[in-house]
């Protein structure tokens, strides 16, 4: 059985997160989201793999080669819409096949329960569902989609992971795919709607650390670098290769860190914590439900919590972070929001910087001593 | 990393299998060997590539055989650390991908119990364990199966035994593929030997073993029969091995951040510190093509930063000059057998001066010839265009100046990667456009830029068969202005520092002539970017890192303007890989 999984778009939604990387290649608990949707198929036997790559496509293409089984990559050259990704696909589809979204978590399970089934779709419960396509089930089969409701008529939505035939390809008139299920539906074919387990979507960059939370309550514990003896560790704990732990340095699980970091001494990382490579943490800082990526470094002094930070940050000593709520606008729409920071790549800021409920944009220099309460920062911005 | 290749079936297994090792080089290239079973075990096993020495690997007999193209962990590449190895008494001939960690203690425990090993590879441990319980099991499939436990590491096997016409395959963390023929039956470590002969493929899981043998294919997991599907595979070869990049050269730019940080880290500091003991007189650079522009830039780094002098002379034309006396003579060459670096190095060495080689390839002929050598990490290169191997000469050299000064660069060094993929986010379309129209293009730059430059027009010319020239900037106005129009574009390199205000009069004078300029500068310099028609902006780094960031600018502006020409990339008419000729 052949996979096409949709790793082309961007996700604005997830901005500014996504200006190195689309949203499929954000690491989540050390590893970047489609990397846990190849998991899910390989588990499940599936091997022959087709990914559709678009917005910064050699980042995503150079990751696929590291993998171990063989990926089959194609080209999107502009990002129009799913049906037009799935169409760029055609040529190497021959019966039936799975598609799923690149950027969203799906459990091996729903996939075996899915993958014999000629049309299918995973469907799930969700709680904001006027962000998806929300679904109407008649005796199991699908009866509508409505895609992006202001008013849902129901609380089941669309997982965008389908079991298809290659007869789609007929009902495919514009690019957006949901119109050519509900023309297939229209056209007399039935379409089963099957609960999925465990579906994780971040829509917003906030959502991120949920998704997080989720995959690391998975997490098997390991030891490959060097920890102090006075360090303590409980509950599930990753620490990659190289990371130096200096001493007094509590880390409560689960928590993954990787290759090559430098923590503490004296720090505390709490539950729920992903931290990248090359990361340094320096002394008596804390940090706890959180995703660090790779080449930042967090400065002595410091609070870091219900935050995610972008590669080569450099957050000076005395940060503190701490959960807010508040409105934020993304893509013209007031979205109320619960969280820390959500800080681009490559940001410097000072020391003393205070953040509560604030995004801030890729290359963004802030000087010390500045506090953000649920502030939007754009792109390259310096904040004085 | 290495490739594996086995066959049964009716049709001769040698040439098949030095096909497919010859499709698998991509994945290691320093040594290769097939086993094949003819007469007894027949065996042939070379050190350099397959695809120069195949054919002594041609002549052996047998339906059933297995082959191997190294890319050396353990021992060097030579003859007797090639694959396939056998047991003590020559029954068994294993092949090996992966690395097994245990080895040492294994090999400790077997040469008690008095087996003799003749390579110093962690795979021969394999061929003495099969060995021992084959003696007293008779099933090689069952021996094989009792071993495994004993292994720790990764590997994908696969073992031949002259007593039973069969290959036993199995895996554990590195990749095999089982091909399923026309009453002929393959493995591999990929797809790609096997895709001439058949679609029809079975992925392995971890810890499966596959009894291979003449139409018929058993499968098991922890001693229990298992089914695998059957899957389909359509893919071409090329699209395998370049992963899904239009052009290995495109691949290769895109893996220069890691080769660069794994490079880096890799350099010996013994090494450094017993190349330049007691404070030699001068260094002497030997190499050719871009090996020689890493080795001017080197030459500007050691003697700017380090005080010591540096010489640097072609290859090639280093036996013109007298020799240097008991002096240091660094050798760079990324396939360690460039015809004139091992001729210079030579020489050098009958002068009695102390010899490094900087090399990419384990155990090629320089490292042999040199007394001490430095390997990069860039691993195997495919593009005829240097790219990742550059980087990584490069950062072999940066760390070399780095430690001799004691190690004030560490940092800038170990986040150089980072500015590297900040470069990679770059968007030069509109600088690509300025040069796809041009007859001649010329690059300027001075201090460490100035071979930057140099290198930047060896590829565009390359790959793009535009004529390009590098030019010290100063230089030009003592003759190439002349060529100097509207139609001729100028890349000029204009860093911060102590060239910027001097490079900024030559940019004025370039305009002056009519000369559209495409400037390489710090992102958010107003100056430049005013009195250019193009300006690219790399982010604000050291010296050191701006000659990285300003280099992989040009290797994507020539990547963009030949692929927008349509030209070759990864195989630019007349040249090849690796000059071995004078």
């Amino acid at each position: 059985m052949q996979a096409v999984i949709l790793a082309a778009g961007e996700g604005k939604r997830v901005r500014p997160l996504t200006r190195s990387r689309p949203k499929a290649m954000i690491p989540v608990a050390n590893r970047p989201i489609i990397e846990y949707v190849i998991d899910a198929l390989v588990k499940n036997g599936i091997r022959d793999i087709i990914v559709v790559v678009g917005y910064r496509k050699e980042q995503v293409t150079r990751f696929l080669n590291q993998l171990e089984i063989p990926i089959d990559v194609v080209v999107q050259n502009k990002q129009l819409g799913t049906a037009h990704a799935l169409q760029c696909a055609e040529s190497k589809i021959h019966g039936d096949f799975l598609l799923l979204p690149g950027d969203n978590y799906i459990d091996p399970h729903s996939i075996a329960r899915i993958k014999d089934i000629p049309n299918a779709m995973l469907v799930k419960e969700h709680p904001n569902p006027s962000n998806f396509g929300v679904v109407l089930l008649n005796e199991g089969f699908v009866s509508h989609i409505v895609e992006k409701p202001e008013h849902a008529p129901s609380f089941m939505v669309s997982t965008g992971i389908y079991s298809l035939t290659h007869n789609v390809f007929q009902y495919i008139k514009g690019n957006d795919l949901t119109d050519a299920i509900s023309a297939m539906i229209e056209d007399g074919r039935q379409v089963l709607g099957i609960p999925a387990d465990d579906w994780q979507d971040a829509i917003f960059a906030w959502d991120l650390l949920k998704m997080n939370r989720r995959l690391l309550s998975t997490l098997t514990p390991a030891r490959e670098g060097m920890a102090s003896r006075q360090t303590i560790i409980q509950g599930a704990v990753r620490i990659g290769k190289g990371t130096t732990i200096g001493p007094n340095t509590v880390i409560t699980g689960p928590v993954v860190i990787g290759n090559d970091c430098t923590i503490g001494p004296n720090c505390c990382i709490q539950p729920n914590t992903s931290i990248g490579s090359r990361v340094a943490l320096e002394p008596f800082s804390f940090i706890g439900n959180s995703l660090i990526m790779d080449d930042s470094s967090v400065g002595s002094h410091s609070r870091v919590t219900d935050t995610v930070v972008g590669e080569r940050c450099n957050l000076a000593d005395h940060t503190s972070i701490t959960m807010g709520t508040g409105l934020m606008e993304i893509e013209d729409t007031a979205i109320l929001s619960e969280f820390g920071a959500i800080i681009g790549d490559s940001v410097q800021s000072g020391p003393f910087t205070r953040y509560r409920n604030s995004l801030v944009g890729n290359n963004t220099i802030i000087e010390g001593c500045r506090s953000l309460t649920t502030r939007c920062i754009p792109d390259d911005s310096m904040v004085i | 990393m290495c490739g594996i290749v086995g066959y049964v079936g009716r049709k001769e297994a040698a040439p098949i299998i030095v096909e497919g090792l010859k499709k698998l080089e991509y994945r290691g290239y320093d040594s290769f060997g097939v086993a094949t079973l003819g007469n007894g075990i027949e065996l042939v096993k070379h050190r350099g590539r397959i695809s120069d020495n195949a054919g002594s690997a041609m002549k052996l007999t047998g339906k059933t055989g297995i082959g191997h193209t190294r890319w050396a962990t353990h021992g060097a590449p030579n003859d007797i650390n090639a694959h396939p190895h056998l047991d003590c008494s020559g029954t068994i001939a294993v092949v090996h991908n992966g690395i097994i960690e245990n080895y040492a203690a294994l090999k400790r425990q077997l040469v008690s119990r008095g087996h003799t090993f003749r390579s110093e590879t962690d795979t021969e441990v394999i061929a003495h364990l099969v060995e021992e319980h084959y003696t007293r099991t008779k099933s090689l499939l069952v021996a094989v199966q009792d071993i495994l436990p004993l292994l720790e590491g990764s590997y994908a096997l696969l073992v031949i035994s002259k007593k039973e016409d069969c290959i036993i395959a199995a895996r554990n963390a590195s990749p095999l593929v089982i091909g399923i023929g026309d009453g002929e039956l393959f493995a591999a470590s990929d797809m790609t030997p096997i895709l001439e002969h058949t679609e029809r493929a079975i992925f392995l899981e971890e810890g499966d073993v596959a009894f291979i043998t003449r139409g018929k294919l058993e499968i098991f997991n922890q001693g229990q029969p298992v089914t695998r599907p059957v899957e389909l595979i359509d893919w071409s070869l090329e699209d395998v091995k370049k992963g899904g990049f239009a052009h290995y050269m495109l691949k290769e730019i895109y893996e220069q951040p890691q080769a660069f940080y794994n490079t880096v880290r890799a350099v010996n500091p013994d090494t450094v510190s017993s190349l330049i003991d007691c404070h030699p007189a001068s260094i002497t650079i030997v190499a050719c093509g871009s090996s020689y522009h890493a080795g001017m830039i080197f030459k500007y780094l050691l003697e700017g930063s380090c005080g010591i002098p540096a010489r640097l002379e072609f290859a090639s034309e280093f036996r013109y000059f007298p020799p240097p006396v008991e002096g240091r003579v660094i050798g760079i060459t990324q396939s360690g057998e460039t015809a004139d670096t091992l001729t210079a190095i030579r020489q050098a060495k009958t002068h009695n001066c102390k010899t490094l080689a900087i090399t990419n390839v384990l155990g090629s002929t320089i490292s042999r010839v040199a007394d001490m050598t430095i390997f990069m990490r860039a691993g195997p290169e495919m593009s005829v265009a240097a790219t990742k191997s550059f980087t990584a000469q490069l950062a072999v050299m940066m760390q070399i100046v780095n430690l001799i000064c004691d190690k004030k660069d560490d940092e800038s060094l170990l986040k150089a990667h980072q500015a590297i993929e900040e470069v990679l986010l770059m968007d030069i379309s509109d600088a690509v456009a300025l040069c796809i129209n041009a007859q001649s293009v010329f690059f300027v730059g001075r201090g460490p830029f100035y071979p930057v430059a140099l290198e930047g027009a060896l590829k565009m010319k390359e790959i793009s068969y535009i004529h390009a020239e590098g030019y010290a900037a100063g230089e030009l106005k003592h003759g190439p202005f002349a060529l100097l129009s509207t139609e001729t574009p100028v890349i000029a390199i204009c860093m911060p520092g102590e060239t910027y205000g001097v490079m900024i009069s030559n940019i004025k004078e370039m305009k002056a002539r009519g000369a559209p300029v495409i400037a390489i500068g710090c992102e958010n310099d107003s100056e430049v970017s005013e009195i250019v028609d193009h300006f690219i902006g790399i982010p604000p780094v050291s010296v050191f890192v701006q000659v990285l960031t300003s280099l992989v600018v040009l290797q994507l502006l020539a990547y963009h303007t030949a692929v927008a020409l349509n030209r070759d990339v990864d195989k630019p008419r007349n040249l090849a890989k690796s000059v071995t000729v004078e």
